[in-house]
């Protein structure tokens, strides 16, 4: 296997895996969370209080954007450290040939 | 001339439709300007797609922003609403009653709904709904523009996410705005 091909599937993997369902569970947290912590905390923890459970709705909304700034920034990392370690299986096919 | 005439509500359901409208072209601009940009990026550099995307969720909070703000203004509840016993079939018949009752700054037809309490409705919608759009067209282009850059350097991603969080935050300002005039509804009384 050359070390282009190896390289190439290698970034393939790397930003497939998983990229829609992971947007998909983005999508729909971001639309659920807000809404779902505005009603239920409304009802259950501030008796009506509904500045507060706006308050609650926001920042649930602003922790999903942190965790998927978060997510994003690890699965760069991972990819880096793919990317090496693809580098030295290239230079050690090189040395083997 | 009353104080709580029959066309107020007017101004209310104004305000409520006022904030989801503007919001939501303001989050529709903001992901589109930003997809453009992405489109760009995602044929050089797919791996990074997934840091690039984070425009688009803003956007969409700029969108959540006025939803909550829409959801406050139409349902807000008065607080005698006791929780009784737990049963999963009374929590959903509960959750779509708090939809749909009626609180006396809300707007409900069985009640006289004060000019004033219309007023300042349709105020906080359109405060919320003006930031929204200022807030999506600022996170539009920054995210067009710095995601481009991102292609040719990686250290751009830092100054972006700050560039985006104070285009976010104008339209938290008018979401704070509209939660405090949603306050001042309550104190207005027909007669």
């Amino acid at each position: 296997m050359s070390a282009q091909t190896v390289v190439a599937k290698a970034t393939d993997q790397a930003y497939q895996g998983g990229v829609l369902i992971k947007l998909i569970i983005f999508s729909l947290t971001l639309g659920i969370l807000p809404l779902g912590s505005y009603f239920l905390s409304d009802k259950y923890l501030w008796n009506g209080n509904s500045i507060y459970s706006a308050i609650t709705a926001i920042v649930a909304a602003n922790l999903v954007l942190v965790s998927y700034i978060v997510l994003s920034l690890m699965e760069d990392r991972q990819d880096q450290k793919d990317m090496a370690a693809t580098a030295n299986a290239v230079q050690e096919s090189k040395k083997s040939r | 001339m009353s104080l709580c005439p029959p066309y107020a509500p007017f101004f209310g359901f104004a305000g409520v439709a006022s904030s989801m409208i503007f919001s939501t072209v303001g989050a529709a601009y903001g992901t589109s300007k930003a997809g453009i940009g992405i489109a760009g990026l995602g044929q050089f550099k797919p791996e990074l797609i997934m840091k690039s995307l984070i425009p688009v969720v803003m956007s969409g909070i700029i969108a959540v922003y006025g939803l909550v703000v829409s959801v406050l203004i139409a349902g807000g509840r008065k607080s005698h609403l006791t929780v009784r016993a737990s049963m999963r079939l009374r929590l959903l018949r509960s959750l779509f009653n708090t939809i749909n009752s009626a609180h006396f700054s809300s707007v409900d037809p069985s009640q006289d709904y004060p000019l004033f309490a219309g007023f300042v409705h349709l105020g906080a919608g359109l405060a919320c709904g003006f930031t929204g759009l200022a807030a999506g067209y600022a996170i539009g282009i920054v995210g067009d523009s710095c995601v481009r850059a991102y292609v040719h350097e990686s250290r751009v991603f830092v100054a972006m996410v700050l560039i985006l969080i104070f285009a976010e935050v104008l339209g938290l300002y008018g979401l704070i705005v509209a939660l405090i005039m949603n306050t001042k509804a309550t104190e207005a009384k027909c007669s």
